[in-house]
């Protein structure tokens, strides 16, 4: 990738694509271009097309996705598989027509199995029934990874899928109804701190454990396989994770920790805890030659700073 | 987790309903042409040239301006193994669009109950037969066909999440391998049954003695004719919402080696057959469990043979019209 080659980043507002823009700019690439959905609303096929044939970028990113916790997802699944149908078929498409070197397509964790064996390797799409909650999603990100493969088969293509497992950082979604495991916890801890509340009630016993990639780390994997892999190197996909996993109460100690937060913590063992563990295999990018660099406490401080400072 | 838990009434008969019938002039969609004008529906009916389903735009205008009320969604990129193999990319991404345009679509303008055909192939490659709705994504699907697989499957999961989220009554039926008149028999195109037949009927007519038909004989197929197909589908856009998903096969299957002596019982054809084993065998077996629709009340009408004898009576006639549509 040379510093002055047009790179487009697609959902460069988000979690992912905010990190990703940081990254690149941070490594000297110039030339990177940027739409708002309201600018380019990639659910369209038209304008995605009429975008691409100006524009003609030489490296894409594809970030842009509609994304939620477990209730956004089970609430609005026909929006989650709509959105993210269109975007991906939209843009690989319009990337394929428009001569696009190399693609980069960013999948998530939930495509592998309910009950996948744990860690989690590559080999286990499609082998078994998918959580239902967030379902509709998924089938969405197979599909992508699905489109990427097949366009490099019939047209010989580079484009590439990734897999990262939870992530976490800067522009996370604090909203407590969509947001994500770690965000919630540090809102409420906060919260908790701020209005001197003796105790914080979490759902679950916390003894289910899960893994945790800072946004930054996966920023820079995803532009270190951009830079050095084509897809023959990386198979039909490739984990992104730190390949390490934390139960929930001692993610919950530390978040406590980190914000201050001087109660106790009540867990309420009516609740649901979900599945007993999440990881990723990471032996295929470690492979790769990359490894994250971030832990999850000086993660967890960068983003509590964050959250302040947005609040 | 296809079980619908409450029953909303069916649509009830299908006389002066706006019905829009996607892919009409392929096989499963002239069948369903045929039966609905029997029964007096008022079909919607788009060319490729004066509809292309890939158009997200011409789509949204289209069922704007035509407001179906009930929408059979049959048209799809499809074709054999070959043409999955060779063309992966522009399967999928033709039939994703497809289905999100028109599925959406529908939505948008109030459509009252759609139907949509899927395929046994989504099916993983290795189930307990005979096959379940409940067995899709439990495991790895046939490799050669993949590709139009995960195109029904994202299919299959959008009328489920258009249910769950805005109480669309859109529910997805899956066939076996269809036959029956209007099939393609396309010497590369052509589905299982249209290939022996054409073989066969082409080995008669040379006063060949042997037709070598690929693998070893013993995988097991599910054959449906298309009228059946089609009446299946009927009931199920007629009948309550019980489930998001139904077979609709006929509940047995012959062997390939069954078939082609059936196949070659029917056309005439007096040699022998032989097996190339040299040649892959394909999926071993794809019996579907039809009890969901049985419970609805549906049977098929015909059973291989008759079903062959009529399927052969097109063939013929195919051969004689002049324009064959790329079928042959």
């Amino acid at each position: 990738m040379d510093k002055n080659a047009k790179i487009y980043v697609a959902g460069h507002r988000g979690l992912v694509g905010t990190a990703l823009a940081r990254k690149l700019q941070k490594e000297g690439y110039t030339n990177l271009l940027f739409r708002t959905s309201r600018e380019l609303d990639l659910r369209r096929q038209a304008e995605t097309e009429a975008f691409f044939d100006q524009e003609r970028p030489d490296y894409v990113f594809l970030a842009a996705a509609k994304v939620g916790g477990i209730l956004a997802n089970d609430t609005y699944k026909a929006e989650f598989i709509y959105d993210n149908l269109s975007i991906a078929t939209n843009v690989i498409q319009a990337a394929y027509r428009s001569g696009v070197k190399k693609l980069l397509n960013l999948g998530s964790a939930c495509i592998y199995p309910k009950f996948a064996p744990q860690p989690m390797h590559e080999g286990l799409l499609l082998t078994g029934p998918l959580e239902p909650t967030n379902e509709a999603y998924a089938v969405a990100k197979i599909a992508a990874i699905k489109l990427c493969r097949y366009y490099n088969e019939q047209y010989g293509t580079n484009f590439i899928s990734v897999m990262p497992t939870n992530l976490y950082g800067p522009e996370d979604n604090f909203d407590l109804e969509n947001s994500h495991v770690l965000p919630a916890l540090i809102r409420k801890f906060h919260e908790a701190k701020i209005s001197g509340q003796k105790s914080v009630v979490l759902w679950g016993t916390g003894e289910p454990s899960r893994e945790f990639l800072h946004v930054d780390d996966l920023a820079d994997a995803c532009v270190y396989l951009m830079q050095k892999y084509d897809h023959k190197d990386l198979g039909e996909f490739v984990n992104i994770g730190v390949g390490k996993d934390i139960k929930i109460k001692d993610v919950a100690e530390l978040i406590k920790r980190v914000i201050g937060f001087d109660g106790t913590i009540h867990w309420d063992t009516s609740k649901p805890d979900g599945m007993p563990r999440r990881l990723m295999d990471t032996s295929k990018i470690h492979a790769l030659g990359w490894k994250h660099r971030i832990e999850l406490e000086e993660g967890l401080k960068s983003e509590y700073q964050w959250y302040v400072r947005s609040a | 987790m296809s079980a619908i838990t409450s029953a909303e009434s069916g649509i009830g008969t299908f006389a002066g309903r706006r019905t829009w019938i996607t892919g009409h002039r392929g096989m499963l969609g002239s069948a369903l042409v045929r039966s609905l004008t029997k029964e007096g529906a008022d079909l919607l009916l788009a060319t490729h040239q004066e509809l292309d389903l890939v158009n997200q735009s011409a789509v949204y205008d289209w069922v704007e301006k035509n407001r179906p009320e009930l929408v059979f969604h049959v048209g799809a990129k499809v074709g054999g193994i070959h043409a999955n193999a060779t063309f992966p990319a522009d399967f999928l991404y033709g039939n994703l669009l497809i289905q999100t345009n028109v599925i959406d679509a529908a939505h948008h303008f109030g459509v009252k109950k759609l139907v949509f055909v899927a395929t046994n192939c989504m099916y993983p490659a290795i189930a307990t037969q005979p096959i379940s709705e409940d067995s899709l994504m439990t495991g790895a699907v046939e490799d050669n066909i993949r590709s139009y697989a995960i195109g029904k499957i994202a299919g299959i999961e959008m009328c489920r999440a258009y249910r769950k989220q805005y109480g669309c009554n859109f529910v997805s039926v899956i066939p076996p391998n269809l036959y029956g008149p209007g099939d393609n028999y396309h010497p590369q195109y052509g589905h299982v049954v249209a290939g022996i037949l054409r073989r066969s009927h082409e080995a008669k007519l040379a006063g060949k003695r042997e037709l070598v038909v690929w693998g070893d004989g013993t995988p097991r197929r599910e054959i449906l004719h298309v009228d059946d197909a089609a009446d299946a589908m009927k009931c199920v856009m007629a009948a309550p919402m019980t489930h998001d998903m139904f077979n609709v096969g006929c509940g047995h299957d012959l062997s390939i080696a069954e078939l082609a002596n059936l196949i070659a019982e029917v056309v005439g054809f007096e040699g022998s057959i032989v097996y190339d084993k040299s040649k892959p065998n394909g999926t071993m077996g794809k019996l579907l469990d039809n009890s969901r629709i049985r419970a609805l009340g549906w049977r098929p009408k015909f059973d291989e043979k008759t079903g062959l004898q009529n399927a052969y009576a097109d063939f013929l006639e195919l051969l004689e019209t002049p324009i064959r549509n790329g079928r042959f």
